[in-house]
């Protein structure tokens, strides 16, 4: 925790911040505050150019997003209060926040560092399907996902059921499938040799109470490892999430900050996603004392951001981040296609594309809109994180970036609307073994080799 | 004066002037039924445009707030024969355990401007609440939203508490997030899935005419 010595001075605002009633909060003071900004700092975002290399405007995001951040503040909707910072404290947390950390234990701990604007230093890459899973099926998801070889980190699938009963948020049967979660990730961690791998759990938790139950350096959650706390529509809290990032903070355990910024929401366009981006991590690391951000922009009607409207932010706002802060940020792709479909490993591939150049680290990937259950497989994860590698090690430019990702999306962009949703983990793996199909290994063989004729250097 | 500018000034959500234009129509004698036809097919246009998201959130609130502030200045001017019709009596909310609701306020609004009268519950609404403020408002409607797959229960719970209840037949059910399916909706016994906003209110107004 960056700012733990502020912690309670932070949590205090909640009870002794200016008051307004909740109705009012996103349209008459977010809203008109972000639009206000858009125009002061001259923001315009182009369809054409998904990639842009416009390093000004990247500087100007950046003020944008402190600036939102630094009028709006933080909504608490228990208290009825703004939670708001200042300048001078955005820039001590600034100052004091690490550029690096070791997360993970023993032979399996790796260093997390803060990437630059076309660096040749891979992505740190945490693989995560996102969506929920059956019961019987999630021991060998885990599994899967853990046999990837560029994994760093591992986020599990969600639990719907434990022991045969649904889960209901908030209740004894959340409590009982969170234990399950982490205990099927750390039984798969051991049996793959991989027992230190630094997890982000656990997803099943939606409840403050479900995180608490399974803060254990034994079997649980380990202080090597992560936990999300994120936020209401944009830019509210609740007490159940500040309740996690003071658990997260005294646990010990690395706190990362999880935003999904709405294009089409109280947003706006691409212009108002990616200053909004900003100002959520500034706001992760001052509020929730966040190491990282985990950000998923997403668009309205699809919930996905594999289109250009949601890339051209994700490009800017990871620019604008990396040359203005030390600060860690995942990339989350949400895609709108399902498993076993040509046009997933298409969106993951510009979606890793673009993020990396962009310095970004990487968080693949949600599939299916993140809609339906057991519709994400470890092999779109795998292809977008080797084209992170790929194009870190090449030294890609953000101008080769733009052209190569045009390419990419004239592969899919006329179906996101109606994306195909593909086949679920069980048709597409071995359970029992936790590997692809041959079929599907094929699928991804020769999508990658379509991508490696592009102009794409695989290491492998 | 004309409707067309009055159209065009709900559109962009200019309230004041928009409230001013309906009331100097009003008193040049301007048929408040020909203001109120002119201002649906507005909503209607911004409904769309919004469905394709060549307009955003921010700006369909703004022209859904300017609707109902012109309505409520032509409402008392309609004969009691021309009262608009009313489509139908909703109770929305998010279930228990659930804090998202911006789904559910967009659905709030598209029924309020097409004709529907909606009691908003809010977000974290316990299942029984929403069947005793149904009860309360003669309601002909239950709307529960759920943003993640751990309060979808809830929804069922509101259908089960409802057969408890022996009100199983009294109100429709209906269900929609982002994690909520028709395949769910059938499992659970709902009336009806939403998918978005856009289609709920032509959907309710499709099932309550059945």
């Amino acid at each position: 925790m960056t700012t733990a010595y502020r912690l309670w001075e932070i949590i205090a605002r909640s009870k002794t911040g200016p008051h307004m009633e909740e109705d009012d909060f996103l349209p008459k003071l977010f809203t008109p505050t972000l639009k206000k900004l858009i125009k002061k700092y001259e923001i315009q975002y182009d369809s054409a150019t998904p990639v842009p290399a416009d390093d000004a405007m990247a500087d100007r995001i950046w003020q944008a997003g402190w600036e939102l951040f630094r009028k709006v503040g933080v909504y608490n909707t228990d208290s009825h209060r703004i939670i708001n910072v200042s300048d001078d404290e955005i820039k001590e947390a600034l100052y004091i926040a690490k550029d690096r950390y070791w997360v993970g234990a023993g032979k399996d701990a790796v260093l997390w560092k803060h990437r630059q604007v076309e660096d040749s230093e891979p992505p740190f890459c945490i693989l995560s399907p996102d969506i929920t899973v059956d019961e019987h099926l999630h021991h060998s998801m885990c599994a899967a996902y853990l046999k990837e070889p560029l994994l760093n980190g591992f986020c599990a699938p969600i639990l719907e059921d434990s022991i045969g009963q649904l889960i209901e948020s908030g209740g004894p049967t959340e409590i009982n499938g969170c234990v399950q979660h982490i205990y099927n990730m750390r039984l798969a961690a051991k049996q793959l040799g991989r027992p230190g791998t630094f997890f982000v759990a656990v997803g099943t938790a939606e409840h403050d109470s479900g995180q608490i139950a399974v803060s254990d350096n034994d079997w649980g959650v380990r202080t090597t490892d992560s936990r999300l706390v994120g936020s209401l529509t944009e830019f509210k809290t609740a007490d159940t999430l500040l309740n996690r990032s003071v658990h997260y903070a005294q646990y010990g355990c690395f706190t990362g900050n999880l935003t999904g910024p709405i294009y089409g929401g109280w947003c706006g366009g691409s212009e108002g996603v990616a200053v909004t981006l900003v100002a959520y991590s500034i706001k992760g690391l001052l509020i929730h004392g966040a190491i990282y951000n985990q950000h998923f922009p997403f668009h309205l009607n699809w919930g996905s951001n594999t289109t250009r409207e949601l890339l051209w932010p994700i490009a800017m706002a990871g620019q604008a981040m990396a040359r203005n802060s030390k600060l860690l940020y995942t990339s989350n792709g949400f895609a709108n296609a399902g498993p076993m479909t040509e046009m997933l490993f298409y969106e993951t591939a510009c979606h890793a594309l673009v993020s990396t150049v962009c310095g970004w680290h990487l968080w693949e990937m949600a599939s299916t809109r993140n809609k339906y259950r057991n519709r994400a497989t470890p092999l779109e994860a795998r292809l977008g994180v080797e084209v992170g590698h790929a194009v870190a090690n090449m030294g890609m430019s953000r101008e080769q970036a733009n052209e190569t990702a045009l390419k990419l999306l004239a592969k899919y962009e006329d179906q996101a609307a109606d994306a195909p949703i593909g086949k679920e983990y069980q048709e597409c793996y071995d359970v029992a073994k936790a590997l692809p199909i041959p079929e599907h290994y094929d699928m991804y063989r020769r999508v990658k080799d379509d991508i490696a004729a592009m102009g794409v250097e695989f290491p492998f | 004066m004309s409707l067309e500018q009055l159209d065009k000034l709900v559109e962009n959500g200019e309230q004041q002037e928009s409230e001013a234009l309906a009331q100097k129509m009003l008193d040049e004698g301007v048929d408040p039924v020909q203001i109120l036809t002119t201002l649906t097919a507005t909503m209607e246009r911004v409904g769309d445009q919004f469905a394709k998201l060549e307009i955003f959130l921010p700006e369909v609130m703004l022209a859904g707030e300017t609707l109902q502030a012109v309505v409520e200045i032509v409402r008392p001017k309609l004969a009691s024969d021309n009262q608009m019709v009313l489509k139908g009596k909703v109770v929305l909310g998010v279930v228990k355990g659930d804090l998202h609701e911006i789904g559910k306020n967009i659905v709030k609004l598209m029924l309020e401007t097409s004709g529907f009268e909606v009691r908003d519950l809010g977000y974290d609404v316990d299942s029984l609440d929403f069947i005793k403020a149904a009860e309360e408002m003669a309601a002909d409607f239950i709307g529960a939203s759920s943003l993640m797959t751990t309060t979808m229960p809830r929804q069922q719970e509101i259908i089960e508490f409802l057969k408890d209840k022996g009100l199983r037949d009294k109100y429709k059910v209906v269900i929609g997030g982002a994690p909520c399916t028709k395949g769910w909706a059938d499992k659970i016994g709902a009336d009806l899935y939403c998918e978005d906003a856009n289609s709920a209110s032509k959907m309710m107004a499709a099932l309550i005419e059945k």
